[in-house]
C-alpha cells in the first residue's frame, strides 16, 4: 500500500488522528497480524500501562479477560482467511474513559458466517445475567461446539465479564468478506452503566478510524502517556512484530527510543499529569519506508529554538552531521539526565533522511508538535 | 580492588568488572531514562581502579552491548575518557563485539576508536 497523502497532509493526519483519539480517549490501537507473541505483549502493555494501577482488582481482571477473548477471537478468524497478509490485518482498540474501559476488535470474516455470528450475539444479548450463567453451564456440559470451535463461549464470557451487552457491526469488504467489529464496555464499579445496543455510533466511528488506518497503512498507535515503562512495553511489541533485516529492525528500535525519550525529557504538559507527557506515537508503512511519527504538546516559547535546531540538523551534509555528532559526543558540558544533545542528530544519521515536523497552535501557550522520521527498508 | 557487579535489567546492561579473574564485561542493552545515574557507579569504580596500585598491566574490556541509546553513548564516551586519561591507558584494549548484520553497531565502535586514544579491536559475534 502506498502513501496516498502528501507530506503536509500527512503531518495534518497525525493531529487529526490525535484529536480523533483524544475526543474518544482512545489509548491503544494495534493493526496487523495477531500472533501469540503479539497477543501476549498487548496484554502485558495493557496490564502495566493502560490499565491503571489503582483500579480495583476486579475491574483489572475483567478487562484482562475480555481482552483475552477478543484477541483470541481475532486469531481464530484470521487463520481461516486466505488473503494477502495486509488485507487480513485485524484491529484491536483499547480505550479508557472515566474509569470505564472499552475494548473493540475488528477483523475480516467470511460473509457466510455473518448470519450465525449475528444469531449468536443476539442470543447472548437477549439473556439476563442469570440466564447467561445457565447458558454458559449448559454449553459447557452439552459441548455444543460451533464451527469456529468456540461454541460462542468467548462471546458469552465477554458479556458476562463486562456485565454488558455486546455491540457489533459488519462492514462489507467485498463479495466474500466483511469486517466484523465487536465492542465491549466494562463499566467502573461505581457507574455500572449499561450500554444500549441501539447505539451503533461507536461501531461507525471505529470503522471510520479503521479505514483511516488502512489508507495510511498504520501498524500501531499508542496514545497515552510517554514514560520509560510504556516505551519498554512498546519496544517489546515492535521487536516481535517487525520482520526483516536486523539492521532495519534496530534502526526502527533506535529511532523509536530517541523519539520517545525526547518527548519524555522535553515534551510539555498540556495538563498536569503524574504519568508522563500525553502524546501520540504511531508507525505506518509504505512500499519503501517505515514511518515513525510522534505528536505531543510543546510550550510555544520553546518552538523557535527547536525549529532552529531541526533546521540546522536537516541542512547538514552527511559528513558535517557525523562531525557534529562527534563534537557533541565529547562535549561533556552538555551532559545531564535530561540532555545529551545527541538524539536528533542520531535519528537523522540513522534514518538518512530529513526530519519532517510541524507545529500547530492550540492556544496562546501550547502547540501540537509532530515529528516524523522515515526509515528506508532497502538501506 | 573489589569487583563491580551490576545485574542487567530490561533497559540497562550487565556490567561485570572483576580484576581478580581479569574479566571486564559490558553486555546487553543500555537505554535507561537517566543514563548518568546508571553509569555513575561505573565511573567511580573506574576512577579508583585505573589510578590504583591494582591498575592493570593488561586490561581488555569485552564490550558486548547490542543496543545503546544516545544518552548512554555519551556516558560510554565518559568511561572511555577515564581510561584514556589514566596512567595505564596504553594497557587498555576495547574489544568491540558486533553482529555481522549490524553495520550501525560497527560504525559506533569505529567512531569511538577514532575519537579515543585507546586500542580498539573489532570482533564479529
Amino acid at each position: 500500500m502506498s502513501n496516498k497523502l502528501s507530506n503536509k497532509e500527512n503531518l495534518g493526519f497525525i493531529f487529526k488522528l490525535f484529536k480523533a483519539m483524544q475526543k474518544d480517549n482512545l489509548n491503544y490501537i494495534y493493526r496487523g497480524t495477531f500472533t501469540a507473541n503479539i497477543t501476549d505483549n498487548i496484554l502485558a502493555l495493557a496490564e502495566s500501562n493502560l490499565v491503571k494501577k489503582d483500579d480495583p482488582r476486579a475491574i483489572k481482571r475483567k478487562v484482562y479477560n475480555v481482552m483475552v477473548e477478543g484477541l483470541q477471537n481475532i486469531t481464530k478468524h484470521q487463520a481461516d482467511i486466505d488473503l494477502e497478509l495486509e488485507e487480513n490485518y485485524g484491529v484491536f482498540v483499547l480505550k479508557k474513559e472515566n474509569n470505564n474501559y472499552f475494548i473493540t476488535t475488528g477483523n475480516l470474516i467470511e460473509n457466510e458466517n455473518i448470519d450465525q455470528l449475528t444469531f449468536q450475539i443476539e442470543q447472548v444479548n437477549s439473556l439476563s445475567k442469570d440466564e447467561l450463567k445457565e447458558y454458559h453451564k449448559k454449553i459447557l456440559i452439552d459441548g455444543k461446539i460451533s464451527n469456529k470451535g468456540g461454541a460462542g463461549l468467548g462471546l458469552i464470557d465477554m458479556a458476562r465479564k463486562s456485565g454488558n451487552k455486546l455491540l457489533y457491526g459488519f462492514e462489507k469488504y467485498n463479495n466474500s468478506y466483511s469486517y466484523f467489529y465487536l465492542h465491549t464496555e466494562i463499566p467502573s464499579i461505581e457507574s455500572k452503566k449499561v450500554i444500549s445496543t441501539q447505539n451503533s455510533n461507536i461501531i461507525k466511528y471505529i470503522n471510520a478510524l479503521h479505514k483511516m488506518l488502512n489508507d495510511e497503512n498504520v501498524l500501531i498507535i499508542f496514545n497515552s502517556y510517554f514514560n520509560q515503562e510504556s516505551l519498554m512495553n512498546l519496544l517489546s511489541i515492535i521487536e516481535k512484530q517487525m520482520v526483516g533485516k536486523l539492521n532495519l529492525k534496530k534502526r526502527i528500535y533506535n529511532t523509536m527510543v530517541e523519539m520517545f525519550q525526547n518527548i519524555i525529557q522535553h515534551g510539555d504538559n498540556y495538563k498536569e499529569t503524574p504519568d508522563g507527557k500525553a502524546g501520540l506515537f504511531y508507525i505506518s508503512e509504505s512500499d519503501d519506508n517505515f514511518i515513525l511519527n510522534t505528536g505531543n504538546y510543546i510550550n510555544n516559547q520553546n518552538i523557535p529554538i527547536l525549529i532552529e535546531k531541526l533546521t540546522y540538523i536537516n541542512n547538514l551534509s552527511d559528513e558535517d552531521l557525523d562531525n557534529f555528532y562527534n563534537e557533541r559526543l565529547l562535549n561533556f558540558e552538555i551532559d545531564s539526565n535530561k540532555e545529551a544533545g545527541l538524539g536528533m542528530i542520531d535519528i537523522r544519521l540513522k534514518t538518512d533522511d530529513i526530519l519532517e515536523y510541524n507545529f500547530l497552535k492550540i492556544s496562546d501557550k501550547y502547540s501540537f508538535y509532530t515529528l516524523r522520521a522515515k526509515i528506508n527498508k532497502n538501506k | 580492588m573489589e569487583a563491580l557487579n551490576i545485574e542487567p535489567t530490561e533497559d540497562t546492561p550487565k556490567i561485570y568488572f572483576e580484576p581478580d579473574v581479569d574479566i571486564f564485561l559490558i553486555e546487553g542493552k543500555s537505554l535507561p531514562e537517566n543514563a548518568i545515574d546508571f553509569y555513575q557507579p561505573v565511573f567511580n569504580w573506574a576512577n579508583d581502579f585505573f589510578y590504583s596500585s591494582d591498575a592493570p598491566a593488561k586490561f581488555i574490556l569485552n564490550f558486548k552491548l547490542d543496543y545503546f541509546n544516545t544518552a548512554s553513548s555519551k556516558q560510554l564516551a565518559k568511561l572511555f575518557r577515564i581510561m584514556e586519561e589514566s596512567p595505564v591507558s596504553e594497557n587498555v584494549t576495547i574489544k568491540w563485539f558486533y553482529d555481522e548484520e549490524d553495520a550501525d553497531m560497527l560504525k559506533a565502535g569505529k567512531r569511538y576508536a577514532k575519537l579515543m586514544k585507546l586500542k580498539f579491536s573489532f570482533e564479529v559475534i
